[in-house]
């Protein structure tokens, strides 16, 4: 959505004076969130380029690895900072080299965040997994499916010319109904919350169990009503398929802001 | 053209081209293992969704993460090494004006 020009320093390892950027928010005036910040609870505060401000605290020039910990602190002060502002957030690990790289890039993309902050106003993003077991969902084929008993009780009985051929053509059978019925609760689910969101985007499912890895861009004022339809919806499929739900996050998966970056030579 | 000219004079030439291509060959694939990070960014997502389901404990998670930590700066410092782009870590704003 918005690409920006960066030019990539050379580590000086270990030196201060760095910023780690979390998001950007709209804010004409100072403000200060708290020692919550990477590395150990560093102030958070922010740095401002007229009414735009980035959300920073002070790092020390280095590559931070994502673990849990990082990214669980990266996150904790994108919500803070949500509970009273709109935020494009930053991706995980973005240091620069001083408060003034982080005024020049709020200088010099000042249109493009505020057009996209304009976008995002009032809009906050859910998350939602959805995943299955698989021993039961084949159980529930292999009782439920006319076809897929048939052949199943031809192979117990021994009634077929060919066990082998018969336990592959079962395997294929059970393969594409468990297909066909993904991506039918899939539909189900995005059909039941497409009134009450405003974009939603499905990315690739992580692991063997899980049919959907979607996020949802919601209205604020929608976000009761989007709770209410996903519990709803969670409970009309809580034999089969277990939900997890995770939000309010700042829009992740809905703004992307690429710091392109270039070899400093 | 390429291919006959080679077939043709496969005693001169052939051997040698194909010694080249092979070690082409083998050093973009070497690269790519080297530099790829899809593949550890996945294991991780896998991974923090383990622990998030209770199939694993955090001793077995903190574990097994320090080890994807260490294939993830392997990666980076061979991306460094060939002059790859790297995600994270320090960027500095390229100015309209020099004045450095």
């Amino acid at each position: 959505m918005l690409e920006m020009s960066m030019t990539e320093a050379t580590p000086p390892a270990g030196v201060e004076g760095g910023k780690y950027v979390y998001c950007i928010v709209r804010s004409d005036r100072q403000r200060e969130f708290g020692s919550i910040g990477i590395g150990g609870g560093q102030r958070v505060f922010t740095v401002a380029f007229q009414d735009l401000a980035a959300v920073v605290s002070d790092t020390p020039i280095v590559i931070y690895d994502p673990t849990r910990e990082n990214v669980l602190a990266h996150e904790f002060v994108n919500e803070t900072v949500m509970k009273e502002f709109t935020v494009i957030p930053m991706s995980f690990g973005t240091v620069f080299r001083s408060e003034d790289d982080v005024t020049e890039l709020l200088r010099s993309t000042y249109q493009a965040f505020s057009d996209v902050l304009e976008k995002m106003q009032d809009k906050i993003e859910f998350g939602l997994k959805v995943l299955w077991d698989r021993d039961k969902v084949v159980a529930t084929l292999e009782r439920e499916n006319d076809e897929i008993r048939r052949l199943k009780d031809e192979i117990s009985r021994h009634t077929t010319t060919s066990t082998y051929f018969a336990r592959m053509q079962l395997g294929r059978l059970i393969d594409s109904a468990m297909e066909e019925l993904s991506s039918r609760y899939v539909s189900d689910i995005h059909e039941a919350l497409k009134p009450v969101a405003v974009a939603s985007r499905s990315n690739k499912p992580i692991g063997d169990r899980m049919i959907l890895n979607a996020a949802f861009l919601v209205d604020r004022a929608q976000e009761q009503a989007f709770d209410d339809r996903v519990k709803e919806t969670s409970r009309k499929y809580e034999d089969v398929l277990a939900f997890k739900y995770s939000g309010p996050w700042p829009p992740y998966n809905f703004v992307n802001i690429k710091l392109k970056l270039e070899k400093a030579d | 053209m390429g291919l006959l000219s080679n077939l043709l004079f496969f005693p001169v030439t052939g051997p040698v081209a194909g010694i080249k291509w092979s070690l082409g060959k083998v050093q973009k694939v070497v690269e790519e293992e080297l530099t790829d990070d899809t593949a550890i960014k996945q294991d991780l997502m896998e991974l923090q969704m383990q622990l998030e389901l209770g199939d694993i404990d955090d001793d077995e998670y903190a574990r097994r993460e320090s080890e994807i930590m260490g294939r993830l700066r392997d990666v980076r410092a061979w991306r460094e090494r060939l002059g790859k782009a790297t995600s994270g870590g320090p960027v500095r704003v390229a100015r309209d004006t020099d004045e450095e």
